[in-house]
């Protein structure tokens, strides 16, 4: 899956921004214009809605929402963990990716559709077949549930799937006279790994790293059943943001949203840069 | 002798790539390695490159036995067809790597005083070879920024910098169009004559060969046919094979021959002269090609001048006399066997 | 190419297995075991109980209006985003992939405050209307689509600029229309990456949890779905049944995994 909606520069052919040309017909004008009522009536409308009412007690409101000190906790909580495993994500990610490509054996096939799994698996599932393993009842006598590790663990889990599914295709797409001519200039193994391969592959990562960021900030349901949501412990934003909601504080729940609404805002433009600089490298 | 191979032999699985060659290839030269496609030319510059390992036999580079050798100790230039440029470096970045990772990898920081020393000798080199190249002005563009034949100077002056024992290049302008290949051939003569080193290029184009190389190794089917001068291997072809991947052949009789080794008259008064009927005349800038037809039914192509032409009078349907010339070049032909 | 030496090479590759294996591959098989712990009579239980046989129905009832609004959303937006220019193309389309990294407790909200029929923006005139959005299907709906929202559209874009429009215009100079060359040659074109995005937006709808939460009000019986029946169940000490529904939904997303990667052509093979 490509990791942006268009893979190709969509900038406005001609000279200078003003006045871009439109080549809708009347057809797909009317096409466009439909799309935009469901669009705007589906997405921008409601993520407006956020953003005004997380500003309905004011400026002070807001930031007295985000400091409040449980809720403060969530979010060092939840950022906290989606950059851990972020870190750990970019190396299994890589590993991962690079044997799926470059190594042969028996399973690997197999290794390929399992990663596929947690994009596919429903959350609340996604909890309970990690206390299989990880809960009360583990066959490994290791009990991480109502710990801190129980967030790491299921952030892990259904973060897995990103980075290796970016990085796998620009890998598979490396050619082999270019590590050939690195190698007749001199460079060893690591040399070529290091000065060639790597800096070929490391927007793919970083590609990779932003969704799984804003994956594991926003995740929810596996955390339900296996990080038992304690305050101050085990409750992250989207736990917290929830808790408003069923006590009837909208503009709380809001205010703590946007930040995440931040976040994934933050990811979409820092993509769009991304893809627009390895477009430029050709 | 700068490179010599002994008794090489390599199969992919059943397919035969290389049989026990043998070559020699002189210090200095350069050397054209010339057969069609799927022959084993690029197979052999990269065993030479030690970017395949031979199934048996050597491969010596300046007398050391480089048989067992990684590329990377070999010190030999490659380029590639498709240039292999290093996308996310500049141009600069580029030609300077094989000489970082000789100076550490490049590791060693610039503000230490050595560091500095070295970065500064790089660079020294690098525009050196860019102008050699004459890409001094895009040193610090992307390759994605380069045309197809800038971006393979650039690939050279890369493989020319940490100044190796022998450059291979493997169909390097097989993936430019026809101009800037007739250019860059030019050039790549010009170069070699004046940085020196020992180098072997494959091509499929016997134009090129021709007109590049000093010597030329003629490979099919993973066999040498023959190793010459250009103009040897034009006049004394050694098998049919290297006639017609050389130059056009045309059958007169029982003799094959260059088109325009035959002389044509409008009398039969040279000895052994075929009498035969002009079937279809195209004249192409100062050529005349004539088609002509014997009475045994062959189809004879004649090269000639323009004015040869016009001082005889050809025309269509006008009778000549075809005579092979004195001291051409010709092959007898093998009598076809009809399997009935 | 590189080649790894052989210590390396095995370190990796044991890494890389183990790492999955130990995240996933075993906890799944915990469940498989916890599923059938006593034959079938967790099945049995489960599929007896009305509130997870009407749980089921309400998820896949969801799902399909999801998936079909979705693939006409998905195609019609592909064919605009490729095939055409106009203003803020490119803002559309990074807004597209938004609920890619969106929490989906943050999509509920965002539906809530905008539908609710007590102080929503536009709920309340809906209502008055007959229309009610949250706490009902329409609601649910909409938060299914928004959650599978790029994932038509990410799987027809790379192909349709693949394809190029040559054949179109080949089309249009032999006389054809705009609906015959979208219904005879884009459209055919265009045909397994719209599988691929069924099949994949079907494994997400069927699976939305955090954002249905919100959106249903879990009313057990009614508005409840399959993974909202789960989580029921496990707090209420029928673990049984949780585990046997979430078999069923891990076989069905498994089964959908398998598909697409059946049917896709080897991409990534060396």
């Amino acid at each position: 899956m490509s990791t942006a909606v268009l893979s190709q520069d969509t900038r406005a052919v001609g000279r200078g921004r003003p006045g871009v040309r439109s080549t809708l017909t009347a057809g797909s004008s009317l096409g466009l214009g439909v799309a935009m009522v469901w669009f705007s009536l589906l997405v921008l409308i409601p993520l407006a809605a956020i953003v005004a009412t997380a500003g309905d007690d004011g400026w002070h409101g807001y930031v007295d929402t985000l400091t409040n000190p449980q809720s403060w906790a969530a979010i060092k909580l939840t950022v906290g963990q989606a950059l851990l495993v972020t870190g750990v994500n970019i190396v299994m990610g890589t590993m991962i990716a690079w044997v799926l490509v470059r190594d042969r054996f028996w399973g690997k096939r197999l290794l390929d559709l399992v990663i596929d799994i947690p994009f596919a698996m429903p959350t609340i599932v996604a909890g309970l077949v990690l206390l299989g393993l990880y809960g009360p009842k583990s066959p490994l006598g290791i009990n991480v549930s109502n710990e801190r590790a129980s967030v790491t663990l299921a952030l892990a889990f259904v973060t897995l799937p990103f980075i290796v599914r970016t990085v796998q295709p620009v890998l598979a797409e490396l050619e082999a006279d270019v590590e050939e001519a690195a190698a007749s200039l001199g460079a060893g193994q690591l040399t070529v790994l290091r000065r060639i391969v790597l800096p070929s592959i490391v927007p793919a990562i970083a590609a990779g790293a932003a969704l799984s960021f804003a994956r594991a900030i926003s995740e929810y349901g596996s955390l339900v059943l296996l990080s038992g949501m304690l305050p101050y412990h085990t409750e992250v934003v989207s736990v917290r943001v929830l808790s408003f909601i069923e006590g009837g504080d909208r503009t709380s729940a809001a205010a703590l949203a946007t930040i995440m609404l931040g976040v994934a805002l933050a990811v979409i433009f820092a993509l769009d840069v991304l893809q627009r600089r390895v477009a430029r490298r050709g | 002798m700068s490179i010599e191979i002994n008794d090489v032999s390599k199969r992919f699985g059943d397919f035969v790539a290389l049989e026990d060659i043998n070559v020699s290839l002189p210090t200095g030269q350069l050397t054209a390695l010339l057969g069609p496609s799927g022959g084993g030319k690029s197979t052999l510059l990269r065993i030479i490159a030690g970017l395949e390992k031979a199934d048996s036999g050597s491969v010596n580079i300046e007398g050391v036995d480089a048989t067992r050798m990684s590329p990377q100790k070999r010190n030999v230039g490659f380029v590639f067809q498709h240039y292999a440029v290093f996308k996310h470096m500049t141009v600069a970045k580029n030609v300077a790597f094989g000489l970082e990772i000789r100076s550490h990898g490049g590791l060693r920081p610039a503000w230490t005083p050595r560091g500095r020393d070295e970065r500064e000798r790089i660079q020294a080199r690098v525009d050196e070879l860019l102008k050699l190249v004459h890409l001094s002005q895009f040193a610090d563009r992307l390759p994605s920024q380069l045309s197809g034949g800038q971006r393979q100077r650039m690939a050279l002056a890369r493989a020319l910098a940490v100044q190796p024992k022998v450059l291979l290049l493997d169909e390097p302008f097989g993936a430019l169009d026809a101009k800037v290949r007739k250019e860059l051939r030019e050039w790549l003569r010009r170069l070699h004559d004046e940085v020196q080193v020992t180098t072997v290029f494959v091509t499929h184009d016997q134009e090129e060969a021709m007109e590049v190389a000093d010597e030329i190794v003629v490979i099919n089917d993973g066999r040498i046919e023959q190793v010459g001068t250009p103009d040897s291997l034009y006049d004394e072809p050694a098998n049919d094979f290297v006639m017609d991947f050389l130059g056009e052949v045309t059958q007169l009789g029982d003799l094959r021959l260059r088109p325009h080794d035959i002389e044509i008259g409008l009398s039969p008064d040279l000895a052994g002269s075929t009498a035969a009927d002009i079937l279809r005349l195209t004249r192409v800038g100062f050529e005349v090609r004539a088609v002509a037809g014997t009475e045994e039914g062959q189809e004879v192509s004649v090269l000639t001048t323009r004015a040869h032409a016009r001082a005889l009078g050809l025309e269509e349907g006008a009778r000549v006399w075809l005579t092979p010339a004195s001291g051409a070049a010709t092959v007898p032909a093998m009598r076809s066997v009809l399997v009935g | 190419m590189v080649e790894l030496t052989a210590p390396v090479k095995w370190t990796v590759r044991l890494a890389a297995v183990g790492y999955v294996f130990l995240l996933v591959g075993w906890p799944v098989v915990t469940l498989v075991q916890h599923a059938f712990a006593g034959g079938l009579d967790s099945f049995r239980a489960a599929f007896a109980d009305p509130d997870v046989s009407h749980s089921l129905v309400v998820t896949v009832e969801i799902s399909l209006w999801a998936v079909a609004i979705n693939t006409v959303f998905g195609v019609g937006m592909a064919l605009l985003l490729v095939r055409h220019e106009f203003p803020g193309k490119r803002l559309l389309s990074a807004f597209i992939d938004l609920p890619m990294s969106m929490s989906p407790v943050v999509i509920g909200l965002a539906l809530l405050l905008v539908y609710n029929g007590r102080d929503g923006w536009f709920g309340p005139t809906l209502e008055a209307h007959g229309l009610v959005v949250i706490f009902n299907s329409p609601g649910m709906i909409m938060a299914t689509c928004f959650v599978a929202l790029p994932l038509v559209v990410r799987e027809v874009i790379p192909v349709l600029e693949e394809v190029g429009d040559d054949q179109e215009q080949a089309a249009r100079s032999l006389g054809a229309n705009a609906a015959q060359v979208l219904r005879r040659i884009t459209l055919p074109a265009i045909k397994w990456a719209v599988v691929y995005g069924v099949v994949l937006t079907l494994a997400r709808s069927l699976g939305e949890f955090g954002a249905l939460k919100i959106v249903s009000g879990n009313l057990t019986g009614q508005t409840q779905t399959a993974p909202l029946v789960v989580e029921q169940k496990y707090n209420n000490f029928a673990q049984g049944e949780a585990y046997a529904v979430s078999f069923v939904l891990v076989l069905i997303s498994v089964l959908c995994i398998l598909v697409v990667s059946l049917l896709r052509p080897k991409e990534s093979q060396p």
